[in-house]
């Protein structure tokens, strides 16, 4: 019992050594630390002082809310704001300009339209972004131009055949119409879009679809892309999880180029873009060159 | 009742101290190993954690404890034809998990998600004789030594001005989290483990350093902090998991852990939202309707190493 006695004792000490052996190790840890914070911190005035300068240097630049493209570039954009301190809505890349986090999945949405085969996910839990306020020049469309008045629409006529007729107009407000590539030539204007509401697009029985429902339209066609977007798993969706959890659908014009699919020298759907950087190279490595060398010849 | 009555002493020692701080690292450093604590001891652990974090970055930050929920397997399908390597990914996950994102000193940066670009290989008619050795006509089959299709033998750096490449595929690549983990079984302290609802996490406060689940890991997806971590205080994600990514300290092993922040609360990891192609897929495994459950009773699927009997809930998959 004595012996017990002496070892507990020996033991207390011993560990009471230890605590101290550990707390100054952290101590020392911890203020090494709380220097280098404080280098930084003296250092760090000098360099909101730069930040400023280049800040202030175009002073409405930064007043100018940040845009992030989200998907493919000219498509879907969200602009940064602070939802609570400290919190973004979305983080921007500052190389790419591409959105890299989202803080808030539902900025700037609304409920879906009804659409067969979704009929259980509980109401307001399909969201979308609405694709008519990017579509700048759309409200104009059945106005300004398409607006079925005019000499050319008394008595009114139709095109005789499918062959687009290029109308400068058109081509300068869309200038990607020159290009245009969809369906290997077999496509043409009034397949997608309605004959006399040209604000909206068209489905088989020449019902209006609207521009936010696009997947409506392109299902007609890509009837496996309607199917597995419908299920989750072809595109794009961001928010809850869960099968029937509330998420943002992305429509399919806010990664395909319903004018020019087959973008890209790659000659797949989805256009070419720059690439965000690299990691970090490895140690003593001056390039990339080391990944190059196969170690079979070929 | 011997090491008792050391706690006890250094518990006297600590009776004296007024000094909060110190209170901290010594009750941080006798915490026990995550699995066995009580609810109060985690409880304890999440304000103590909690309130050292918001004095250390300035801002509220919160540690959450929030365990697997009944009926959930996790599980992850990425799309091997999509993915056109524009490294969102790998970026989102850095401003998500707190990793350290220092450029000065090698070991500084941490990234999970490798993104691997592969060549594109094809069959030649005019390599038909070539072989190897050389010139003794064909040994070792001329064409085997074109790749065709993919091959683990990838780039890291690549830097093209544009992505996709031609003639390259890409192919990221983390955490499997598998179902049988060889870092699990390797871990000297039982520091990583398996929860619940499948996702392989650390208890960084337990980790020892030794690196012996990096060199188990077939999949290149753990990462040692080298360095102290580098985590400037504006860039910091303040909503945190102790199993997730809270911040981490110097000498302890990270690794991506399915967001689990998230992903416990609902909310999709933040690779899958931010993939502009939405090659990325997450849900539940134990739902049929989940996309993953579909993407597995409809789509060609493979899994990453399957020779080894690792069974990673991370599937790859192509239309
Ligand atoms: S991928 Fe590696 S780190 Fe992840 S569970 Fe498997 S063995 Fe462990
Ligand atoms: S974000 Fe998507 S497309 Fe880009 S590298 Fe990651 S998985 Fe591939």
């Amino acid at each position: 019992m004595k012996k017990i006695a002496l070892y507990t004792t020996i033991f207390a000490l011993f560990g009471g050594a230890l605590y101290v052996a550990v707390a100054a190790g952290k101590t020392g840890a911890a203020t090494q630390p709380a220097e280098a914070q404080a280098a930084t911190t003296e250092a760090a005035p000098a360099q909101p002082a730069a930040a400023a300068e280049t800040a202030a240097a175009p002073a409405d630049a930064a007043k100018e809310p940040v845009v992030c493209f989200e998907s493919r570039k000219g498509a879907s954009e969200v602009t940064q704001r602070e939802i609570r301190p400290g919190w973004p809505n979305v983080k921007c890349s500052p190389t790419t300009g591409a959105a890299l986090w989202y803080g808030d999945p539902f900025d700037g949405t609304v409920p879906m339209g009804k659409m067969p085969g979704l009929e259980n996910i509980p109401e307001g839990h399909a969201l979308v972004k609405p694709r008519s306020e990017k579509l700048a020049i759309l409200p104009m469309c059945a106005t300004a131009c398409h607006n079925g008045v005019g000499p050319k629409f008394t008595p009114p006529t139709l095109p005789k055949d499918k062959k687009p007729t290029p109308i400068p107009t058109m081509e300068g407000l869309l200038p990607e119409l020159k290009e245009f590539q969809h369906g290997r030539g077999r496509l043409w204007c009034l397949d997608c879009h309605h004959t006399t509401q040209r604000n909206k697009l068209v489905d088989n029985f020449g019902d209006p679809i609207d521009f936010d429902q696009s997947q409506l339209l392109c299902g007609k066609c890509h009837g496996d892309k309607l199917r597995d977007w419908r299920d989750g798993i072809h595109g794009k969706r961001i928010g809850e999880w869960a099968s029937d959890g509330k998420k943002r659908w992305f429509l399919c014009t806010e990664c395909h180029n319903p004018h020019n699919v087959q973008q890209g020298e790659r000659n797949r759907g989805f256009a070419q873009l720059q690439p965000e950087p690299p990691p970090p190279l490895p140690k003593g490595m001056p390039d990339m060159k080391h990944e190059l060398v196969h170690p079979v010849a070929h | 009742m011997l090491s008792l009555s050391s706690l006890m002493g250094t518990a006297a020692l600590m009776a004296e101290s007024d000094d909060a701080q110190a209170a901290i690292e010594w009750a941080e450093h006798f915490q026990k190993n995550y699995r066995l604590m009580t609810d109060e001891e985690k409880a304890e652990a999440r304000a103590r954690l909690e309130k050292r974090y918001s004095e250390e970055y300035g801002k509220q930050v919160t540690v959450d404890t929030t365990p697997a929920q009944p009926g959930v397997l996790m599980g992850y399908a990425l799309n091997i034809r999509k993915c056109i390597g524009c490294r969102r990914c790998v970026h989102a996950c850095v401003a998500e998990n707190n990793q350290s994102r220092g450029k000065n000193r090698p070991g500084e940066k941490i990234e999970w998600i490798q993104v691997l670009r592969m060549e594109r290989g094809k069959f030649d008619a005019e390599k038909m004789n070539h072989g190897y050795p050389e010139g003794l006509g064909i040994q070792v089959g001329g064409n085997a030594y074109t790749p065709v299709g993919q091959v683990l033998e990838g780039q890291y750096h690549y830097t093209p001005d544009l992505v996709p490449e031609k003639d390259a595929t890409y192919m990221p690549i983390a955490c499997m989290q598998c179902e049988k983990p060889p870092c699990v079984k390797v871990c000297p302290v039982r520091t990583t483990y398996r929860e619940p609802d499948g996702v392989v996490v650390i208890d960084y406060n337990w980790c020892i350093g030794c690196r012996m689940c990096m060199g188990a890991c077939p999949y290149w997806a753990r990462r040692l902090n080298v360095t102290n971590p580098v985590l400037p205080k504006e860039e910091m994600n303040p909503v945190t998991h102790y199993l997730g990514n809270r911040p981490r300290m110097r000498g302890v092993v990270e690794k991506c852990h399915w967001c689990l922040q998230r992903t416990r609360h609902g909310r999709y990891p933040a690779c899958v939202e931010v993939c502009p192609v939405g090659a990325r897929k997450f849900g539940n495994l134990l739902d049929p309707n989940s996309e993953v459950s579909l993407i597995l009773a409809r789509k060609n699927v493979f899994r990453l190493k399957a020779d080894l009997n690792t069974f990673p809930k991370f599937f790859y998959f192509y239309d």
